[in-house]
């Protein structure tokens, strides 16, 4: 089944794959580095080798033909925010750490994979959720660029809530070095220009980083590296095809493990969302269904390899996947295919790659992070009061409590959403007949019985018709049982179609069952 | 019709978005010009800056000699010289220690390099636990031990923190202070405010001729742990009536400090202008350098006439005064916290005046 689904059909078909690999390895390898720089505070071969066995493995791991691993932008975040307390950034230890973080949450996701509910329980997470979860860290990425971009140290702050990240702008804006924002600036408007036209709208990053690049290059001849003082992307000669490490595993450790838990939870918790969620969003658009557990499988096992080859975790890309849809891909040779030429670009163009400038990676990362704030995706949760709370609970949650905590709201509320929606089933007295429509359970009785009470009140004779109810949980069998002893009042239960259109009613007991639902006689 | 409506809509699109971009360009450059001048203009000295540098023959020029070691000791010790710019930026850093919030200023923001955003409260400034601008003395002009000198903290350069065991360089350190002894936020390493109290330092640490790698007393604090005392125990009642004898003069029954005009004579010890629970000053926390530092520097003009029993004794009762949460404490402690200082001290207020009313 893994060779039927890799191997494309004709030589035509072969060559659109090659074209697909090399435009995702473009498109991939400014992303790895910034990520792994600026998002998560790690030496820039991580991100690469990130997005070559990342993507590798995912891909052969996971029969979707439109799916793109490697490093992803919210889980990068989400490792430099937890690991930020730990250890000094671009360490030796901080890399331990990091490389642990990601082997624990790839034990995390293995636990989704096995315990079925758990892995079942991802798809509880509604779209509002995700979507305002998207935004918030769109917004999150923007601010948290503003550093790197003005050529500052980045603050070592545990804490990013707004007016941290408003201060940090206004030192941008008063403090920064204005070479360092001028090739931000060069960048932010060749990659912002460029994205309006459609035909060079992929590419548009990478002439960003070429501009900001030549422009680095130009001021660094004309005043010197040393005046300028503008950072760049480190070495990257040593880089070779594989490069074996060893999570951090040792007693003086363990509080610091201990403490980077909850966040391990929520680097594998965000990694499972967005591959969900992004194979979910290309079933529907490419019409070929797999399931999510494929996805699960892929990435748990991944993540729990990736730590030891000194990788980035990986998980689903919305950009690169939606691109490779737009590109019409029809195998998974086009993900296999841009792991093996990122490969070759770091083994021949790496001294291109080590000039490129840190304010450049930042300008990218912003335009990524406003990228994720799709006014078209979020619009439809305006029109619906509920979910546009919802959306905003997420949104606001993420700068509130962090990631972890936005994860954790967002469900709840999505779940409150849901049984809210349900506990108010459509109620109607029509003479003496109380029509139930929706759900029985404990959260819909009270409102039911209220308007029980009152009809049966008024009523000599009650008929409840609940026909077009689709569950009852025990709670309601009880108190269904119960007003069933009551002589004035009469039950209108679900009939099967036959029964309708002869519109005879046998007795209760010799009724043949039809519903493969167990319920009571009453 | 449709498709040249969608470009148009495009084209408005990414002209808001450019303008938008070098608008905050535009600012930018303003506010690095902005900077720029106040760099560039002279400084008005705080009268306390303007006595200690008038002292140490601060000026610009090729070579500099400390008048302080050559009045102390004879010796004619030759240093490297300042720029104009360099004296701006001593002078500068001088006025930040003396008075961090600008309170003395005619422009607060500017000539304190908007220090107000990286501290939460009204009193707050370095000079409170750097005292005698970061400098202070005994009568005869010898450094007081334990008294927090910058200049002996600059020539200690960079240490390892004794909690996190990072290592931290001298900007680091400031900025740390911002947190855990100003109950605020930190400045970025980059800022002027903390380059300025970095040439202050350096200078200060060739006025008194103190060298790289060397301890000296008046470095940090005198730390009293238990072992320095006769570990009788640290006794909160014993502690309230010795702050209410020597301490409450100045810093108020309640510790919420002396405010006259708008300006901070007396710092607050409790309540939302004091330290924070997470600070190192908190008792709770460490226990040993709110006691040293009393004991060393308080009161002032009697210092040394606590005992460190004392010492500790009152350290004990200040922090188990209320003050703010610290940051990493949660919103359920800060709104306890913010309960127990902001009800509690008038109830208490009311009860103690109610003994006395008729």
């Amino acid at each position: 089944m893994i060779t039927g689904a890799l191997a494309p059909r004709r030589l035509g078909e072969f060559g659109n794959e090659l074209l697909i690999g090399l435009t995702l390895a473009i498109v991939v390898l400014p992303q790895a580095i910034a990520f792994s720089t600026t998002l998560a505070g790690l030496p820039p071969y991580l991100g690469i080798y990130g997005a070559i066995w990342g993507v590798l493995l995912t891909a052969l791991l996971n029969p979707s033909r439109v799916f793109h691993g490697g490093p992803n932008t919210a889980m990068c975040a989400a490792m430099g925010v937890t690991l930020l307390p730990v250890a000094p950034q671009f360490g030796a230890d901080y890399v331990g750490y990091a490389l642990t973080l990601i082997l624990m949450a790839g034990l995390i996701q293995t636990a989704f994979l096995l315990i079925r509910p758990l892995g079942r329980a991802l798809d509880f997470v509604s779209e509002p959720v995700v979507n305002g979860m998207i935004c918030g860290i769109g917004l999150y990425l923007i601010f948290r660029s503003f550093p790197a971009f003005a050529g500052l140290p980045i603050n070592t702050q545990v804490e990013w809530r707004l007016w941290i990240s408003w201060q940090t702008f206004l030192a941008s804006l008063e403090i920064g070095n204005i070479h360092a924002i001028n090739i931000g600036v060069i960048t932010l408007l060749v990659t912002v220009v460029l994205r309006q036209f459609a035909a060079i709208r992929n590419l548009a990053i990478l002439f960003g980083i070429a501009a900001g690049t030549l422009y680095s290059e130009f001021i660094n001849a004309r005043y010197g590296l040393a005046n300028t003082l503008v950072e760049q992307i480190a070495d990257l000669s040593s880089m070779g095809f594989v490069y074996p490490s060893v999570p951090l595993f040792s007693q003086e450790a363990m509080p610091d493990i201990i403490s980077i838990i909850p966040g391990a939870i929520t680097l594998a918790l965000l990694g499972l969302f967005q591959t969900v969620i992004a194979m979910r969003r290309m079933n529907r658009k490419s019409g070929q269904f797999v399931d999510s557990r494929h996805g699960i499988f892929a990435d748990s096992v991944s993540n729990c390899l990736l730590p030891f080859l000194s990788s980035l975790p990986t998980c689903a890309s919305f950009n690169r996947m939606s691109l490779m849809h737009d590109m019409k891909t029809r195998s998974r040779l086009a993900a296999v295919l841009s792991a093996v030429i990122l490969l070759a670009l770091v083994s021949f163009f790496g001294d291109l790659i080590a000039i490129i400038p840190i304010p450049a990676m930042a300008a990218i990362i912003m335009v990524l992070g406003a990228a994720m704030i799709q006014w078209s995706d979020i619009r439809p949760h305006f029109q619906h009061r509920a979910e546009a709370i919802v959306f905003f609970g997420s949104f606001a949650s993420v700068h509130l409590f962090g990631l972890f905590g936005a994860v954790i709201c967002g469900s709840l509320l999505a779940l409150a959403y849901a049984k809210w929606e349900k506990a108010h089933p459509s109620i109607h007295l029509e003479g003496n007949v109380l029509r139930v429509r929706g759900n029985i359970y404990y959260g819909s009785l009270p409102l039911i019985e209220s308007l029980y009470h009152q009809a049966h009140a008024r009523f000599d004779e009650l008929v409840v018709d609940f026909s077009a109810v689709h569950h009852i949980d025990p709670e309601g069998i009880r108190w269904l049982a119960e007003i069933s002893k009551n002589d004035k009042v009469h039950l209108a239960d679900r009939r099967s179609g036959h029964e309708r259109r002869t519109e005879q009613r046998e007795p209760h007991s010799q009724q043949t069952r039809t519903d493969r639902r167990r319920r009571r006689d009453f | 019709m449709k498709p040249s409506a969608s470009a148009s809509r495009k084209l408005l699109r990414l002209a808001l978005l450019v303008g938008a971009l070098l608008a905050l360009y535009l600012v930018a450059v303003a506010k690095q010009d902005e900077r720029q001048r106040i760099r560039e203009r002279p400084v008005t000295l705080t009268p306390g800056c303007e006595e200690k540098l008038a002292r140490y023959q601060l000026a610009a020029g090729d070579i500099y000699v400390s008048p302080y070691i050559l009045e102390r000791t004879g010796r004619r010790i030759v240093k490297q010289g300042y720029s104009e710019e360099d004296v701006r930026a001593i002078q500068r850093g001088c006025n930040i220690i003396d008075d961090l919030q600008g309170q003395r200023a005619a422009d607060p923001a500017g000539e304190r390099w908007n220090a107000t955003r990286f501290v939460r409260g009204t009193h707050t400034s370095c000079n409170h636990c750097h005292q005698g601008i970061g400098d202070k003395q005994t009568a005869d002009g010898t450094p007081q031990i334990g008294s927090l000198s910058l200049a002996a903290s600059w020539a200690m350069a960079d240490m390892y923190d004794r909690f996190t065991g990072l290592l931290l360089p001298y900007e680091l350190r400031q900025m740390q202070c911002y947190i855990n002894s100003s109950n605020g936020y930190k400045p970025n390493i980059a800022d002027d405010l903390i380059r300025d109290v970095t040439a202050y330092s350096r200078f200060l640490a060739a006025v008194l001729d103190l060298r790289f790698g060397n301890r000296y007393p008046e470095q940090g604090i005198d730390e009293i742990p238990v072992s320095s005392t006769l570990k009788r125990g640290d006794d909160y009642v014993r502690g309230n009536a010795l702050y209410q004898q020597r301490c409450a003069h100045c810093h108020g029954p309640q510790g919420f400090g002396t405010v006259v005009d708008g300006k901070v004579i007396y710092p607050a010890v409790a309540g939302p202008n004091a330290f924070n629970l997470q600070s190192r000053n908190n008792f709770a926390f460490v226990s040993t350098i709110l006691p040293g530092f009393i004991c060393r520097n308080m009161p002032p003009g009697e210092e040394g006439s606590l005992s460190n029993q004392d010492c500790r004794d009152i350290a004990f009762y200040i922090s188990n005064l209320p003050r703010p949460a610290g940051d990493r404490q949660g919103p359920l402690m800060a709104l306890w916290q913010q309960l127990m200082m902001r009800v509690m001290p008038p109830l208490i207020r009311f009860f103690d005046n109610g003994d006395s009313r008729p």
